[in-house]
């Protein structure tokens, strides 16, 4: 077996070192993905609430009076 | 000490500087103040060594016609560092920075040249307070505590009056929510409040809004209401701020002066201004620019922003053409549609992202009942003023493809409404992106339950030059969104080729959007024939990159 010279196990320790800041580095960018990604629901699950709430709440009286004006004050405050 | 601002000169060029300290500077003509800037990050390097040049903005340049007294200060101390008679022009006369309208202007913290506080008179700014009373009694009266925020805070605090330079007023709130998503739904209730009680409110992001007040001579004054709140020991505030932050300097409330009428402040505002500010907020700086930290922006955008994407763009372009009636033919998608709509006998057609109202108007004129939608609507509403005397079956209602809020409460109002329609989408989906073409499909299967058709005409693939496209559209999966929302039947009936985009080509200046996507420009590739179809226009050589669109018609 030939044993490694000092320069190439210095080239090694460095490509090794190098690897290691990538992989941290990707790591920072998928989790900084993923928190965006956790982040973003909390509007899309306020619009949702507040569609359920104000819409089909009203809808499942099946009183149509109601449900015109539902629609209408909803479609207004938007 | 005061600063050594090094003022060298005066002219039509600027204002000309040697070594200066950096920090803001005044500059006044015949004793008012039009303009201010930093003294190193707004110049850039003059002819000899050490100096900046301090170029006139743009927007206050084409005002400089004559001559004008002149004085350079210091905003900090107000120590005058130049003062003196400026010859712009040969004219004989007094610059005069006026708008048509009377009001004296000035350039703003944004850039813009605008009747700002120090320009405007006694009744002006009187008019101003009164508007931030009767918001934040609305506000209130939807359960939260609001306060003044922004300039209008460090106004109160640092000097009891409105900021000169300033030209708005800003209130916020922080909720006695701590998660985002209830602070979004709290915001769509103060909204609903709001509106209740009789004011127009126009939505920016899941935490903010603008009120619009009317004033004595009919216009509308629009003031911000940014929503906030506090977890874990930081707090929030829609717009600029993140930090560390204790409830106890939020609540309870305190108080203090505006321009003699006592307004609600944070328990410490110094606290909140210094979030905003930094440590020199006491400091005064007409061109404070905010640098708001990444964090900051980044968790602000995720939470709550990104509403109406474009808005701004699509006003700014509507705006510097809202007296003219669009004159351009109608689009390939409406005269599909008006086929589709005379042969089906539909009740209605529907004009999605209607812009100037060009295709909605010619749909209109051909008897047939229709409705005009877009995000911004106010070139519309212009449009039903003009033709109001040809009594059309027009009518203009807002639609945002990119709030769900907006897309489910038309959907179900169109649902509920029987017979046949007809949706036409002439360069809408191109210009919407990805969340856009989703909620349009869900639209379309809402408001198309007892049948219709879909006519759209949009680019594939790449388009550059095409500054308002989002993203690249393949004609297939858009197809496949269609079908997946309910369509039988989704045929391309026409590609098309257009010549290619000159890149970053300012569409405001010189090209109406109408006639930049008047699609008889482009040539036809393949077309299915129809009754009175017209060919594309010859095929000149060209250059460059060829834009592709095709026609799609999808049957529900």
């Amino acid at each position: 077996m030939n044993p490694m010279r000092p320069w190439e196990a210095l080239g090694a320790t460095r490509r090794a070192e190098q690897e290691r800041l990538d992989k941290l580095e990707q790591r920072v960018l998928d989790l900084e993905a993923e928190i965006s990604e956790m982040r973003r629901h909390h509007l899309r699950l306020a619009e949702l609430t507040d569609v359920v709430q104000e819409l089909l709440v009203p809808m499942a009286t099946r009183d149509e009076e109601r449900i015109r004006e539902a629609i209408d004050q909803f479609s207004a405050s938007i | 000490m005061s600063r050594n601002l090094g003022v060298q000169q005066v002219d039509g060029h600027g204002v000309l500087l040697d070594r200066p300290d950096e920090g803001a500077v005044d500059v006044l003509l015949d004793g008012r103040r039009v303009w201010s800037f930093w003294a190193q990050r707004d110049t850039e390097p003059g002819a000899g060594r050490g100096e900046r040049l301090a170029s006139w903005p743009a927007p206050l340049r084409r005002y400089l016609d004559g001559r004008a007294h002149v004085v350079v200060r210091d905003p900090g101390d107000g120590s005058v560092h130049f003062e003196g008679e400026v010859v712009f022009s040969e004219a004989d006369r007094r610059v005069s920075v006026v708008n048509p309208e009377g009001a004296e202007l000035g350039i703003d913290k944004s850039g813009r040249l605008v009747p700002t506080f120090e320009t405007r008179g006694r009744e002006d700014i009187d008019a101003l307070v009164r508007a931030v009373g009767f918001v934040l009694a609305a506000v209130r009266r939807a359960g939260v505590e609001p306060f003044v925020a922004y300039g209008t805070l460090l106004g109160a605090v640092r000097q009891q009056t409105v900021l000169g330079h300033d030209s708005d007023a800003d209130i916020g709130y922080v909720s006695r929510h701590e998660a985002p998503v209830d602070v979004v739904r709290e915001s769509f209730r103060i909204q609903r409040e709001v509106v209740r009680v009789g004011y127009e409110v126009v939505r920016y992001s899941g935490a903010a809004f603008k009120v619009m007040v009317p004033e004595g001579d009919g216009h509308k004054r629009g003031l911000d209401v940014f929503g906030g709140f506090l977890d874990d020991g930081r707090l929030y505030l829609m717009g600029e701020v993140g930090a560390d932050f204790q409830h106890d300097w939020v609540f309870p409330l305190g108080t203090a002066v505006l321009e003699g009428v006592e307004v609600p402040v944070p328990a410490r505002p110094e606290r909140l201004l210094e979030a905003t500010y930094g440590p020199g907020w006491r400091v005064p700086d007409p061109v404070f620019q905010f640098e708001t930290p990444v964090r900051t922006t980044r968790a602000l955008n995720d939470w709550f922003r990104g509403l109406r994407p474009g808005f701004k763009n699509w006003q700014r372009r509507y705006a510097l053409r809202k007296r003219e009636l669009p004159q351009r033919r109608p689009s390939r998608s409406a005269r599909r549609g008006k086929r589709a709509a005379l042969s089906t006998d539909a009740a209605l057609v529907l004009d999605l992202g209607a812009g100037r109202g060009a295709d909605a108007l010619w749909l209109a004129r051909q008897g047939l009942r229709t409705v005009a939608y877009d995000f911004v609507t106010f070139p519309l509403d212009t449009l039903l003023e003009e033709v109001r005397g040809e009594d059309l079956p027009l009518t203009v209602r807002p639609l945002n493809l990119t709030e769900l809020r907006s897309v489910l409460g038309e959907g179900a109002r169109l649902a509920r409404e029987p017979g046949r329609k007809v949706v036409v989408a002439e360069h809408l989906l191109d210009a919407v992106g990805p969340r856009g073409c989703e909620n349009f499909a869900r639209f379309c299967s809402m408001a198309l339950r007892d049948g219709g058709s879909v006519h759209a005409h949009f680019f594939v693939g790449a388009t550059p030059g095409v500054e308002w496209s989002v993203g690249a559209l393949d004609a297939d999966e858009v197809a496949a969104q269609w079908r997946a929302a309910g369509a039988r039947d989704v045929t391309v009936v026409a590609t098309l080729e257009h010549a290619p985009r000159h890149g970053g080509q300012d569409d405001d200046e010189d090209d109406d959007l109408d006639e930049d996507l008047d699609d008889d420009a482009g040539d036809v590739v393949d077309e299915e024939q129809g009754p009175d179809q017209r060919d594309g226009q010859g095929g000149a050589p060209r250059t460059g990159q060829v834009l592709r669109s095709v026609v799609l018609v999808g049957e529900w």
